[in-house]
């Protein structure tokens, strides 16, 4: 039997296709650029805003909903089979969920920007019946787990969490054309905490409990921290949401209690990664990922500091950016800048038939420009937020669509490495 | 890193490394592991019960090369040579 080649043919029969993670990451990274133009388009409303639609609802989902669920739900189609040990039943209905999910996030998009509610409804209805899609199938492959259940109980938080998101969402929606809801603030408010600490939070801490060993090379995490970080999550959403809902502030700044606790659990389940890895230089991605937990310890204190009611001028879009910019987007550009070649290393074929070098799939110069435009436009736009700056909020905007371009830039190499005819 | 998941036993044609049963990424960490210490240079025979398609990549990368040969039931075998 020959080297390498040969075997990696029967390894690829428990791989996905690499079209499927790939459509999700390449069109995330498109996504990201648009997001940044939109905010760019409306960004004298950022400062002062705090819900309702106009171009910067459009640009938060654009970011939520385009980049970062597009590339969870491409890494949990990855991922998750390798965690359960259970491959996906079947793949078109990942295929399904992308062709939903695509055109639907534009014109969601474009809904939410123009004001537009029979727009924004069939967006919606898209988005939804591809988000339900995505949990059915990653439902079943949970269902038949066969290992690290406390990995593939995150997975069934970030679930419960998605059903609740959707259902939030589209009463939403209803009430711009209805109106039967009053004040929507405190169930939009809910939404926002349920998808990105609920949904997108539980995928990302779950997943780290994989990740971050795999690609600094540790030893497997300890399980105890692992379930103490899930419980004590959903205790803080379950409390946050009582106290919103209910109307007792109280409640919301007792939440605060386990999302701090789950927070140490989570930096602490890390270090453990990081005390125990074997790889010397772990690269920008990881300066990313560890900048990301800074966001996320910054967010929580800036929570804080807002239920206790900390005189913080424009408080609401300085928390929306630094918990969506800052914690999620940072982590999953330094996420996808790993899986994106590690994948591409898998499935192309280069010198003997051997796997693609990650090196040689990895261009540093686009990250390197990334990764300063990403944080300096993070900066520029907290900076407008706080002073009600438009122009520093547009020199952010600009900052970060530079950056996504160059993102963008290194994710189009992969591909066309990827493609490149074997050498 | 001194005590690597797994087992591991030298035999004639060199050093076997059993991380059956272990979570992800332990196998990985484990095999990489052994690579990595001074004066390994092979063959190394993996005892793995699937196909560890994460490792190849870091494999490569390493400029090991890897053959799959026939195992026990259930078992995936394999291979690994540094060729330089």
């Amino acid at each position: 039997m020959s080297m390498g080649g040969s075997f990696l043919g029967g390894a690829k029969d428990r791989l996905l296709p690499v079209s499927i993670p790939f459509r999700f990451f390449l069109t995330a990274t498109g996504f990201h650029v648009l997001a940044w133009v939109v905010l760019l388009l409306g960004a004298q409303d950022l400062p002062e805003f705090s819900g309702g639609t106009g171009p910067i609802l459009a640009a938060i989902h654009l970011l939520t909903l385009g980049v970062l669920a597009l590339t969870g739900m491409g890494a949990s189609y990855q991922l998750l089979p390798v965690v359960t040990r259970q491959p996906l039943a079947r793949t078109w209905p990942a295929r399904l969920s992308f062709w939903l999910m695509v055109p639907g996030i534009g014109v969601l998009a474009y809904g939410m920007a123009a004001t537009d509610p029979m727009t924004l409804s069939v967006g919606a209805g898209l988005v939804s019946i591809g988000l339900v899609v995505f949990a059915l199938l990653t439902a079943d492959n949970l269902r038949r787990a066969g290992s690290i259940a406390v990995v593939a109980a995150h997975g069934w938080g970030a679930l419960a969490a998605l059903v609740g998101v959707v259902g939030i969402a589209l009463a939403l929606i209803g009430n711009i054309n209805a109106g039967y809801l009053g004040d929507p603030a405190g169930l939009a408010l809910v939404h926002m905490i349920l998808a990105s600490f609920g949904f997108m939070g539980l995928l990302v801490l779950g997943l780290s409990m994989v990740l971050i060993p795999m690609f600094v090379l540790s030893y497997g995490l300890p399980q105890p921290p692992g379930w103490a970080q899930l419980g004590l999550v959903v205790l803080a959403l379950v409390l946050f949401s009582a106290g919103v809902l209910g109307d007792i502030p109280l409640l919301g700044i007792a939440a605060m209690i386990p999302a701090t606790g789950a927070g140490f659990a989570h930096f602490l389940l890390m270090r453990v990664a990081f005390k125990t890895s074997m790889r010397k230089r772990l690269g920008l991605s990881f300066l990313m990922i560890r900048s990301s937990w800074a966001y996320l310890g910054l967010c929580l204190i800036l929570g804080l500091a807002i239920l206790l009611g900390a005189p913080i001028a424009n408080a609401p879009a300085l928390f929306g950016l630094i918990l969506l910019g800052g914690w999620l987007l940072t982590f999953l550009t330094g996420i996808l800048q790993r899986i994106m070649p590690f994948l591409a290393s898998m499935h192309g074929s280069g010198r003997a038939g051997l796997p693609l070098l990650l090196s040689d799939l990895t261009a540093e110069g686009p990250l390197r420009v990334h990764a300063v435009c990403h944080h300096l436009a993070l900066l520029l736009c907290g900076l407008g937020i706080v002073l009600n700056w438009t122009i520093l909020v547009q020199a952010g905007a600009v900052t970060g669509t530079i950056g996504a371009l160059a993102f963008a830039g290194f994710a189009a190499n992969v591909l066309i490495k990827l493609k490149a005819p074997t050498r | 890193m001194s005590n690597l998941p797994g087992t591991h036993w030298q035999e004639p044609d060199g050093l076997h490394i059993d991380v059956r049963g272990l979570e992800p990424p332990e196998p990985m960490v484990a095999i990489l592991g052994h690579l990595e210490r001074p004066g390994q240079a092979g063959p190394v025979t993996v005892h793995h019960d699937r196909n560890p398609i994460y490792l190849f990549p870091e494999l490569a990368e390493r400029g090991w090369t890897y053959q799959k040969v026939p195992g026990e039931a259930g078992e995936i075998r394999l291979i690994l040579r540094c060729p330089s």
